[in-house]
């Protein structure tokens, strides 16, 4: 079954991000090859949904971190490569019989694009094969490796003692190849084995990824979460912070069906958006096998995501933030109502009405939400009062906050979550110290004048 | 000086924007020509702030509303005119026949098009310009405000010079090198400055007849601008402009009462009217006809909405700081003592309900200080406007109703006076039926 998560979740959480600003794909799209960066891209488009895959694929990331695996194919070879196995026009098969002189000398006065293209593509599958045959046996099957365990690396290595590429594996590079020979490995390379080579060209972008997610899991000291079998129900994840942020201070929070519900409270500015969000990309990472931005976590492994954090009000066809609201939590009931164990972030939940609609509206579907046990949910919300209401009403709901301590007037945040509800409000302080009402009040005075 | 409007405001009414559907500038965007679509895309990009100025071209569109006149040209005739006319003719008669005559040697000896070309762009411009001729000499010498552009081309266009026009049509028959070259001469160069100025006046004439026979087909009518004293406003039957059929509201402010505080329940229209409103105000502005009845308005400095504010995690603002800087820097416009119009939709929507009521309470009570300017505030906090009723008395409060059938809410859009006490929240909730999906 596919994870599910929808666009305004990948857009309140930045997965993508617009068009040249940095987002969570970018953070990681550093790849050394085009085709790598669309391999990765499809990861993040489709996160997996089940743990023994998901263990497997941080297993291997995370061994090619231990080893320090480096990338040692230069990205140029596969271009050429590339270029070379699109072109499956057979009027371009190489001849098997020599050339004849004169067309040696045409071919002298005009250069001939197909013949170099040619040349170009054999002598940089010759190079691709070689370097990746000593990298399967420097680092991908080295006794403890995962990989060595890997179906499509066991394959890949079979490949590589077979025809065309035991070839391949005796010619020298610096050697320039007799027509005879180009001639033949045209044939195989490019028309008879042309799906084994993609085969192989493919586990190598997707080694690529794995290899450029290693590094930065290094640079960046992310951590390897460990995936749990759906049943259990849990969710521990300790010292978690936002990737995108330096210095970020780091959470930790323990989910089990006895506290599936989290219920944040906090003022203005106290980070409750940044939490949520660092939470929600920790859980969208860790379902694609990727580290996180944390110290230690691990998880069961849910069917979907759905955050709603910005939502934008459709007012251009009528409808009011209120309604968008309400209809943003009918489709994840819809979700919840087919059985599907969703993790949920709701932020500012009912900001969009008013008060006592608001009150209501939290505690009905805070209620409703916090029987799905085996769904996860993190709601943030201003209406304190409703949080004493559900404290009586469910077991199941932890009352988290994220203080804010004053210095004189000047509030100052900590960002580390407390237990408890707060009733910290600061509005007040934030519009007096940007001095708005006394700017309207200047311009009263001079005119009394 | 131009109109004020700032990147937020132009988004939040959605005023800008020739690709985004149901944007003010596409709902006007009739024209015919790619002239006459740069010039109402400058009109929508600068106001006016003159009330002279703002009524003499709603004058303009009322005449040609009046006349019920269709634009008889295609965008393709204009740009062929533009094409030929941006070429380059010889500085006098014996170099243009000369550089001619070259080129049409070497259009017979190796296929050159240029000549070609060059006499394809003058039959065409020849054919336009009598068009052209014969559709202003049917504007009567009447006396309307834009008789003097029109009489400027009229003169142009009959100039003795030109009278070969008629004659020289022969569209069938190719012309002669020599004719080609004098009238090539003649129009390229002698009258090239006149020639644009009469392209010009044909794209003001496009925009004035297209925006005058949208006004007939929507009933708008035109706003009448008066000097900035009085802080006057008075619309009869406001809507807005995208909406057919829109339930129409009649709005006034003046210097004792120039801030509407407005409530009523979710869905029930508020940010729709507020829209409608400031709409309407932009396009009275720029001399446009506007979605009223009847309108007059004290002409204003500019115009600040906030209505959508996006928040800006990146920068780590929250929604309610983001809401706070758009106050703080309307707070400064409005205390440099321009005279503004200010839109407020859902003030401090983004915190929590006690810091919400002190907030809007006390800048709203701030800002209606402010008698030059005129204000129109929406909330949700309807406990803020039992206190500002008591304190200020310049403040309209109006809501906008909710009337319930059995357990579903319907709108009537029609303005009240009052304070709204409809909640219809947990309805909307039930009758989307999702506590039943839930259990």
């Amino acid at each position: 079954m596919l994870f599910t998560t929808d666009k305004q979740t990948q857009e309140d959480l930045n997965i993508y991000g617009k068009q040249g600003t940095d987002s969570i794909f970018s953070l990681f799209n550093r790849t050394a090859t085009l085709n790598g960066s669309k391999l990765l891209e499809e990861m993040f488009r489709y996160p997996l949904s089940d743990a023994d895959a998901i263990n497997k694929r941080s297993g291997e990331i995370s061994y090619l971190k231990i080893v320090k695996a480096t990338f040692p194919f230069s990205a140029e070879l596969f271009d050429g490569a590339e270029r070379y196995l699109e072109n499956t026009d057979e009027r371009t098969k190489l001849p098997a019989e020599r050339p004849s002189l004169e067309k040696k000398l045409s071919g002298l006065l005009t250069a001939n694009a197909d013949y170099k293209m040619i040349t170009d593509g054999i002598s940089a599958l010759i190079g691709i094969t070689q370097q990746l045959e000593g990298l399967l046996k420097s680092t991908l099957f080295l006794t403890g490796s995962p990989l060595k365990n890997d179906r499509e690396t066991q394959g890949i290595n079979t490949l590589l003692n077979a025809e065309p590429f035991s070839l391949l594996l005796h010619e020298n590079p610096k050697n320039k190849l007799s027509h005879e020979k180009l001639a033949v490995y045209d044939a195989q390379l490019r028309f008879r084995y042309r799906d084994t080579v993609k085969r192989v060209l493919q586990y190598i972008y997707a080694l690529d990824v794995y290899m450029t997610v290693a590094k930065i899991a290094g640079e960046c000291n992310l951590v390897f979460p460990k995936a749990l079998p759906k049943e259990e129900h849990v969710i521990k994840i300790a010292g978690f912070y936002h990737p995108q942020l330096r210095n970020a201070v780091g959470n930790s929070l323990t989910i089990t069906p006895d506290s599936n519900v989290v219920f944040l409270t906090g003022a203005n500015m106290a980070g409750k958006s940044t939490f949520m969000k660092s939470l929600g990309i920790a859980m969208y990472l860790a379902h694609m096998g990727f580290p996180v931005a944390a110290k230690e976590m691990e998880f069961s492994v849910m069917d979907g995501i759905y955050t709603t954090i910005n939502l934008p009000d459709n007012l251009g066809i009528g409808a009011s933030h209120f309604y968008a609201e309400v209809l943003r939590i009918k489709k994840i009931a819809k979700e919840l109502s087919t059985g599907k164990n969703i993790f949920v972030i709701f932020d500012e939940l009912f900001r969009g009405t008013n008060v006592k609609d608001a009150y209501e509206a939290t505690i009905a579907i805070t209620t409703a939400f916090a029987r799905k046990r085996s769904s996860v949910f993190v709601i943030s919300t201003h209406i304190i009062e409703a949080g004493a209401v559900l404290r009586e009403r469910c077991a199941n709901i932890s009352f988290k906050y994220l203080p804010t301590r004053m210095n004189g007037t000047k509030p100052e945040y900590t960002y580390t979550l407390e237990s408890g509800i707060t009733d910290d409000r600061h509005g007040m302080i934030i519009i007096n110290n940007e001095g708005i009402l006394e700017l309207l009040k200047k311009r009263k005075g001079v005119t009394a004048i | 000086m131009t109109f004020i409007a700032d990147k937020q405001t132009l988004e939040d009414l959605n005023l800008l924007g020739k690709y985004k559907q149901y944007s003010i500038f596409s709902l006007f965007n009739k024209v015919s020509t790619t002239g006459g679509e740069n010039l109402l895309s400058e009109m929508f990009q600068t106001p006016l702030t003159d009330p002279e100025a703002i009524n003499k071209r709603s004058a303009i569109f009322q005449y040609f509303q009046s006349k019920q006149i269709t634009f008889p040209f295609s965008n393709g005739q204009f740009s062929a005119v533009e094409n030929y006319l941006n070429g380059d003719s010889g500085n006098n008669y014996a170099s243009a026949f000369i550089s001619l005559t070259k080129k049409k040697l070497l259009g017979i000896l190796v296929r050159d098009e240029e000549y070609q070309n060059i006499q394809n762009g003058l039959q065409k411009t020849i054919a336009v310009l009598d068009d052209c001729r014969i559709f202003i000499n049917k504007f009567e010498d009447d006396d309307h405000p834009f008789h003097d552009e029109l009489l400027t081309v009229k003169n142009i266009l009959n100039d003795p010079k030109l009278q070969w026009l008629t004659t020289g049509q022969s569209s069938t028959s190719q012309l002669s090198l020599q004719k080609t070259a004098k009238y090539d001469h003649l129009l390229r160069h002698i009258m090239r400055a006149s020639l644009t100025a009469v392209m010009g006046t044909f794209y003001q004439l496009d925009v004035y007849i297209a925006v005058a026979g949208l006004a007939q087909e929507r009933g708008f009518s035109y706003a009448r601008s008066l000097p900035a004293g009085n802080n006057l406003f008075k619309a009869v039957e406001l809507s807005h402009p995208c909406i057919e059929k829109a339930v129409a509201n009649p709005v006034s402010f003046n210097q004792e009462s120039n801030m509407i505080f407005l409530t009523g329940a979710n869905m029930a229209g508020k940010s729709t009217f507020m829209k409608a409103f400031g709409i309407n105000v932009y396009l009275a502005h720029m001399g446009f006809p506007v979605a009223a009845r009847e309108m007059q308005f004290s002409v204003k400095e500019g115009i600040y909405s906030s209505i959508n504010v996006p928040d800006n995690l990146n920068m780590g603002y929250s929604h309610f700081y983001a809401e706070v800087l758009r106050v703080k820097k309307v707070a400064e416009e409005v205390s440099s003592g321009k005279d503004l119009v200010i839109i407020f939709d859902e003030l401090f929507k983004g915190t929590n309900v006690k810091d919400a009521y002190d907030a809007t309470l006390e800048v709203t009570a701030a800002f209606s200080e402010h008698l030059n300017c005129l204000f129109i505030i929406s909330t949700h906090i309807i406990e803020a406007g039992e206190v500002l009723q008591k304190e200020q008395d310049n403040i309209q409060l109006l809501y906008l109703p909710t009337i319930m059938n059995g357990t579903i809410p319907a709108y009537t859009y029609q303005l009240q006076p009052g304070i709204s006490s409809d909640r219809h929240g947990m309805m909307i909730i039930e009758n989307e039926g999702i506590l039943e999906l839930l259990n």
